[in-house]
């Protein structure tokens, strides 16, 4: 299991069928819905990616999740621990959109060191043909304003923005010195132990 | 039979209900107590924790007297919560007596050896000691030092206190990650060794720690994990109907490949009880869930993404109803290195698990997405499910039954259309034959036998005796002229 370290957590959110799992095959694997024949690879629910920032390399792990409404009930515990978190929306499907609220305040109030990025996919549909577009860009734009968060409109089909999210996460996570002490270790020795706290249940 | 069975159906809904059977709703948070009560037992708990072992045999003795009498379901509940509390405590206590017995008594002819420490091994004990003295060799000198230290100094002090709660114990070993994470880094006996170097000490670290502690901190006395195991295995055990094909789970159990992988899947979730360290049970996790993935590829023919695994998952678990899940799960939890569990790839299995689980305890009508009176009828045991059509990996000898029953089925229905070809084989030929008699006798009556003469040989003059009478009548000779 050595070797398998992992720095940030990223954890992608949405409504069924907004577009999560072909976000981490495109970013993982580059490919799109099946449109590469089969690889070796046996799933896709999780990967690490290993991203340069500023000669850093920092390994992120990408969290897909089961986004049936049957399951949400367990969403929290997929993103407890997560450094980050990918809220997706179809903009062709504006319930999609408004199911992202939820996604936000459940983090807000159960996971307040994560970061949340919001992102709107499926950009290749409306992107010549207006009328397929359900999710006005101001929208997007301005809910991000209100919850603090990033926003991007991505395609997984045409990879059009999507490298450019996770180094953006990426590089939010080096720039936030609350994540330095993991690359710079302090000397706290054996004995001040009771200052940190961990994170697990 | 069937009231019977209902009331077992209305047991589950009581245990919202407040155990202590005040009438107020519980909390899983509070063990499954309202708040008033639970205060009330858990301070119980813990006066009891503190008592002298002699009060701790005179309440044993006299709960061995009570307990089989006790019928009421809430009073039977909560003298079993008392009575496992008891069956745990008591070697415990032993084994704390003779631990101190042997630290205060003078220099023993058997000198411990310094990994075996105090108490009598066990196996698995045993061999993650030889594993960690084997990986210490590989280390320089005074890093095996610090390592050797500092473990030691964790084991003995876990094994001293033996009053801690588990989270305290958790706490600790916890701590105990950070710190030594930290110290790899700063201190100077470790210099110069790589990321994946830190993670292996790291690793192997827990191993044998947690191996060596496993017997205090797996399943503790001081918490309710026990019970919790079992009413997980009991609803486990009532949701035995559930099938493949309500989880929306992609088995296509018709290819003996995907059996094959399924079965390797539950007995690695079933092994996961057999790992003493937290490690060593991820690595069931994972295993298992490779295992899994294998069966959505056979199944799907392409890679499974996470709304595909998840179901096939809670199938898993929900087929092989895994020994004391809960307290594996809690064990891993509180004594794994959160550096791992949070957030790499066995954190992703694991927290897939944890997700099982909860569904498991909350499922309910709708997440079957059917209607309640079918998951009532099915949970009363009215009916059972045609599940086995989508070919459940049940127990092998009924599959093959199952196998034979379709492949006799198969057989019949072969058998018949032979004789139904064969039947209208006979008819045919029966047609066959009447229809050329019929034909014959056609033939005869419309063209019947007449013998004719049988032809002469031409007689050039009698036959045109006829045309003769056209002729002009022979010339007769004539007298002229005398
Ligand atoms: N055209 C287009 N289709 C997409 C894109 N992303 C996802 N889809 C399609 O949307 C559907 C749902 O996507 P999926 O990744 O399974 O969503 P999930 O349920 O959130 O995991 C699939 O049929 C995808 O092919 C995109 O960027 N462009
Ligand atoms: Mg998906």
């Amino acid at each position: 299991m050595a070797g398998s370290r992992v720095d940030l957590k990223v954890v992608l959110l949405g409504k069924e069928y907004g577009g999560k799992t072909s976000l981490v095959e495109r970013y993982l694997h580059d490919r799109f819905h099946g449109d590469v024949p089969y690889q070796n690879t046996i799933g896709a629910a999780f990967g690490a990616k290993k991203v340069e920032i500023g000669g850093k390399m920092i390994t992120m792990g990408i969290w897909d999740t089961a986004g049936s409404e049957r399951y949400e009930a367990m969403s929290r515990i997929y993103y407890r621990g997560a450094k980050a978190a990918c809220i997706l929306a179809d903009l062709t499907d504006y319930t999609s959109f408004e199911r992202t609220r939820f996604w936000v305040n459940e983090l807000k109030t159960n996971e307040e060191h994560c970061k949340i990025y919001l992102s709107g996919t499926k950009y290749d549909l409306v992107e010549n043909d207006k009328k397929n577009r359900k999710v006005d860009y101001h929208m997007t734009t301005d809910f991000a304003d209100e919850i603090h968060a990033q926003v991007m409109e991505t395609s997984s089909k045409t990879g059009y923005h999507i490298k450019e999210l996770f180094q953006k996460i990426a590089e939010d996570f080096v720039d936030d010195p609350s994540n330095l002490e993991i690359k710079e270790p302090n000397t706290l020795n054996m004995y001040e132990s009771a200052y940190k706290k961990k994170f697990c249940c | 039979m069937t009231s019977k069975k209902k009331k077992g159906f209305h047991v589950d809904e009581s245990e919202l209900l407040c155990k202590n059977g005040c009438g107020y709703y519980g909390n899983p948070g509070w063990q499954g107590f309202c708040s008033k009560c639970y205060r009330e037992v858990y301070q119980k708990a813990k006066d009891a924790q503190l008592e002298s072992d002699s009060l701790r045999k005179q309440r044993l003795a006299a709960l061995q007297g009570p307990a089989v009498t006790a019928n009421g379901e809430t009073t039977l509940k909560f003298n079993k919560f008392e009575e496992k509390r008891k069956q745990h405590q008591a070697p415990k206590a032993k084994t704390v007596k003779t631990l101190f017995k042997k630290g205060s008594a003078s220099p023993n002819k058997e000198v411990p050896h310094p990994w075996t420490g105090k108490r009598q091994p066990s196996i698995e004990s045993e061999k993650a000691a030889s594993d960690f003295i084997e990986f210490l060799n590989t280390l320089r000198k005074p890093a095996a030092q610090d390592i050797t230290k500092q473990c030691k100094a964790l084991i003995d002090r876990l094994q001293d206190q033996y009053e801690l709660s588990v989270e305290e114990q958790s706490d600790i070993v916890q701590d105990f990650y950070q710190n030594m994470g930290e110290r790899l880094q700063t201190h100077s006996a470790f210099k110069g060794a790589s990321a994946e170097q830190y993670e292996t000490m790291m690793e192997h670290m827990e191993k044998y720690m947690i191996t060596r502690l496993y017997k205090i901190l797996f399943c503790p006395p001081t918490c309710d994990d026990e019970q919790k195991d079992l009413a997980i295995q009991n609803r486990i055990r009532r949701l035995h109907w559930i099938s493949a094909e309500m989880l929306d789970a992609d088995i296509d159990s018709t290819k003996p490949s995907v059996i094959d992988y399924i079965e390797k899947a539950q007995t690695d979730i079933i092994e996961m009880n057999s790992g003493r360290s937290p490690i060593d049970k991820l690595l069931c996790i994972v295993r298992c869930s490779k295992n899994i993935f294998q069966v959505l590829n056979i199944s799907r023919g392409q890679p499974a993404s996470a709304d595909d695994f998840l179901p096939v998952l809670i199938y898993i678990v929900l087929k092989a109803n895994p020994p004391q899940l809960h307290s594996n799960i809690q064990y891993i939890t509180r004594f794994a290195n959160p550096n791992k569990l949070n957030q790499g790839e066995v954190g992703y299995y694991f927290t897939n698990l944890c997700c099982a689980v909860t569904f498991i305890e909350n499922l309910d009508a709708q997440s079957l997405s059917m209607s309640q009176e079918e998951y009532d009828s099915y949970m009363s045991g009215e009916v059972i499910p045609a599940g086995t059509k989508f070919g459940e990996p049940i127990c092998e000898g009924l599959r093959l039954m199952y196998a034979n029953l379709a492949t006799l089925d198969e057989l019949r229905i072969r058998q018949d259309r032979l004789r139904e070809n064969a039947l209208s084989l006979q008819q045919e030929i029966k047609d066959f034959r009447d229809s050329v008699v019929k034909t014959v006798q056609d033939v005869l009556t419309t063209k019947p036998f007449i013998i004719q003469q049988p032809r002469m040989p031409a007689n050039l003059d009698e036959e045109n005796a006829a045309e003769s009478s056209l002729l002009p009548p022979p010339l007769k000779p004539e007298v002229v002229a005398k």
